[in-house]
């Protein structure tokens, strides 16, 4: 089925996915989540030692002194665990449209599944994009004024790094809502997949370029422990991959009956 | 233990846990409803709970995301449904042409059951009811012709764009959290810009917005500005209704519209969809054959996938109008009755007080030999009605002889 949407009708489509995210909790609870992780970890890191202290009952537990690196890298490693289901589960909310069958008649015999996954796929990943953005600027404002300075060019680096990989999650659950109709379903797949490819990463010669390698880049780039050289291959596959299965995603939808 | 300097870096962490509290508090206060306990409980939640724990558990447990009103009588907000005006233009007179929409040997197969060679021709500007008790296929054929579903042979040929094609599902859903005029105005941009070029869909509306227009036709006018997750069902489908007419399509598919709807709501529906008639071309399911009879110009008879009949409604009836009548007479009935059996074409038996039913041999003889035995007798008659003269009567009779696909005299195949 051939449908034409004028600008009007494409920039309605927008408008619903703004107003998904800011008429739901969805939004407040992707930034909430994200910034909390910012300013909590910093906090943590700089008091490890005087928290170990206090639920140690007498036994002496001394860590070095906290590094800047040390402190973003609890944040990223927090956010890659819970800050990504979030994003999972509220871009998967959002691209299984065809879970309710009256809602997807509505939308699909008016807008072709480009037109409805575009805005969603977009919408999803600049929320989660801007979450983990806004996240990561309150760690490294705490980390700045707890710990030490951390160096801009390699945060803002490790930050893109970080945003790439938010954005191959969210291609990777519009697959996920073409395989399962239900939103916990494409959820649960999205993070089976999300989780497993990091096991894959346990492969020296495949870790380099697996997309999750790009979790660490904040931490890793400021460290020193990696130039930004080190990412490009995971960058780039994280790039094309998301192309590729956004588009089998489409295809797969297109192809789905309601 | 926090040494001073480290206190800027406490700060964003406390104003972070106030505005959760803080939006939760104001979400409380504006929700008209709240899950599990009273309000005054959640706020103690949110206030005495360790911040944010408190608030976190109110936003995923306490929030009430869809308050459906279950009666199916609507609150006040609700209105009349508008039918357009005689004089009313709605998209213009649909002009005569070919057929609206034509399918040829349409076949859907789940493995036994489905959809089997189905051919439907659908007049231009025809209100179209697709009768067939549940199974039989009504939803399946709709989903096909709309281009939902596909089929495993045959074709589907519409005459007119595919754009101007509007759909109604049995059950509407929308997003909960969209007021019903942005539900209505998302329909109406993804129609195309026919919808946005439209005039208003009645008379008494003219004056209104599009989308507030197509609200008013659907009876929904007092609840442009309410949030759908509090509509009840009924209006959840005058809302489907609403949008399938804020598009201003040429052909509407309606799925079992009235299936929701309150019987003044029914009436209200039909009426509506009745008022279309030679403005656009409506395809209606419904298992409710008083309601295709009653708006219905042109029907279609599915029973397990197949189509038994399609033509004229007024033909299918006379096809099956059985040779009864109900004869009502002033006074004593006995003296007809007793001419009545001595005829060799009746049969008679009492009816209930004043009233006979008269089974002849034919439609021919009856209709002369019942008059003339009444006068013979000096009978006074009240009246003289072919019985069971209605849809279902011509329905039970068409689905009880299994007859294959068979076209009234003013139907085509």
């Amino acid at each position: 089925m051939t449908i034409t949407l004028s600008p009007a009708a494409a920039r309605s489509l927008w408008l619903l996915e703004w107003r998904r995210l800011v008429r739901t909790p969805r939004a407040l609870a992707l930034a909430a989540v994200y910034v909390a992780f910012g300013l909590i970890e910093p906090l943590v890191t700089r008091y490890q030692n005087q928290l170990l202290r206090t639920v140690s009952h007498g036994v002496r537990i001394q860590l070095p002194p906290p590094a800047a690196p040390q402190a973003l890298g609890a944040y990223t490693s927090q956010v890659a665990t819970i800050g990504l289901v979030v994003v999972v589960a509220i871009a998967a909310s959002s691209l299984t449209f065809d879970t309710r069958h009256g809602l997807a008649v509505f939308l699909r015999s008016r807008a072709t599944v480009t037109q409805l996954v575009g805005p969603r796929f977009a919408a999803s990943a600049a929320a989660a994009a801007l979450a983990y953005l806004l996240g990561t600027l309150a760690a490294w404002y705490e980390t700045s004024l707890l710990i030490g300075p951390l160096p801009a060019g390699r945060v803002l680096a490790g930050m893109a790094c970080g945003v790439a990989y938010l954005a191959f999650a969210v291609a990777l659950t519009v697959l996920a809502a073409s395989v399962a109709r239900a939103t916990i379903g494409a959820t649960g797949i999205a993070l089976a997949v999300l989780l497993l490819i990091p096991v894959a990463g346990a492969i020296r010669v495949i870790g380099r370029w697996l997309p999750s390698s790009l979790v660490g880049a904040p931490a890793g780039l400021t460290g020193g422990a990696h130039p930004l050289s080190y990412y490009a291959p995971a960058l780039i596959v994280t790039v094309v991959a998301s192309g590729a299965i956004m588009a089998a995603g489409i295809l797969r939808l297109r192809n789905r009956e309601i | 233990m926090i040494a001073p300097h480290a206190l800027p870096a406490l700060l964003p962490v406390l104003a972070l846990v106030a505005a959760i509290d803080a939006y939760c508090l104001v979400d409380l206060a504006r929700a008209p409803s709240v899950r599990f306990a009273p309000k005054l409980v959640w706020v103690l939640v949110i206030l005495l709970v360790s911040s944010p724990l408190g608030a976190l558990i109110y936003l995923f447990a306490g929030r009430d995301r869809a308050r459906p009103e279950h009666d199916g009588r609507d609150s006040g907000s609700r209105g009349p449904l508008a039918p357009p005006g005689p004089g009313e233009d709605l998209a213009g007179r649909v002009p005569p042409g070919p057929p609206a929409l034509t399918t040829t040997a349409l076949t859907r197969d789940y493995g036994g059951t489905g959809l089997f060679d189905v051919d439907l021709r659908i007049p231009r500007g025809s209100i179209y009811g697709l009768a067939g008790p549940n199974g039989a296929g009504k939803t399946t054929l709709l989903s096909l012709l709309a281009g939902l579903r596909h089929a495993d042979s045959g074709t589907v040929s519409l005459a007119i764009p595919r754009h101007r094609v509007a759909v109604c599902p049995d059950v509407p859903e929308f997003d909960g959290w969209l007021a019903a005029r942005e539900v209505v105005d998302l329909a109406r941009s993804l129609a195309g810009p026919a919808a946005s070029t439209s005039t208003s869909t009645s008379t008494s509306t003219s004056s209104l917005p599009p989308a507030d227009a197509a609200l008013a036709a659907a009876g929904l006018a007092g609840a442009a500005t309410r949030r759908v997750a509090g509509f009840s069902r009924g209006m959840i489908q005058r809302l489907g209704l609403a949008c399938a007419l804020a598009g201003d399509p040429e052909l509407l598919i309606l799925d079992e519209p009235a299936a929701a709807l309150d019987p003044a709501g029914r009436a209200e529906l039909l009426a509506l969809v009745a008022a279309m008639r030679g403005r656009r071309t409506v395809i209606f399911s419904s298992h409710i054959l008083a309601d295709v009879q009653r708006i219905a110009d042109h029907v279609g008879i599915l029973r397990d996938g197949r189509l038994l009949y399609q033509g004229p409604v007024r033909d299918l009836i006379d096809t099956y109008l059985q040779p009864r009548w109900l004869l009502r007479i002033a006074g004593d009935t006995a003296p007809v009755a007793a001419e009545l059996a001595a005829q060799p074409w009746a049969t008679v038996a009492a009816a209930g007080p004043g009233a006979l039913r008269v089974d002849a041999t034919s439609i021919e003889a009856g209709e002369r030999g019942i008059p003339a035995v009444v006068a013979a007798c000096g009978a006074r008659q009240v009246s003289c009605e072919p019985a069971d003269a209605d849809l279902e009567s011509a329905f039970l009779a068409l689905t009880a002889a299994s007859t294959p696909v068979s076209t009234g005299a003013g139907g085509q195949r």
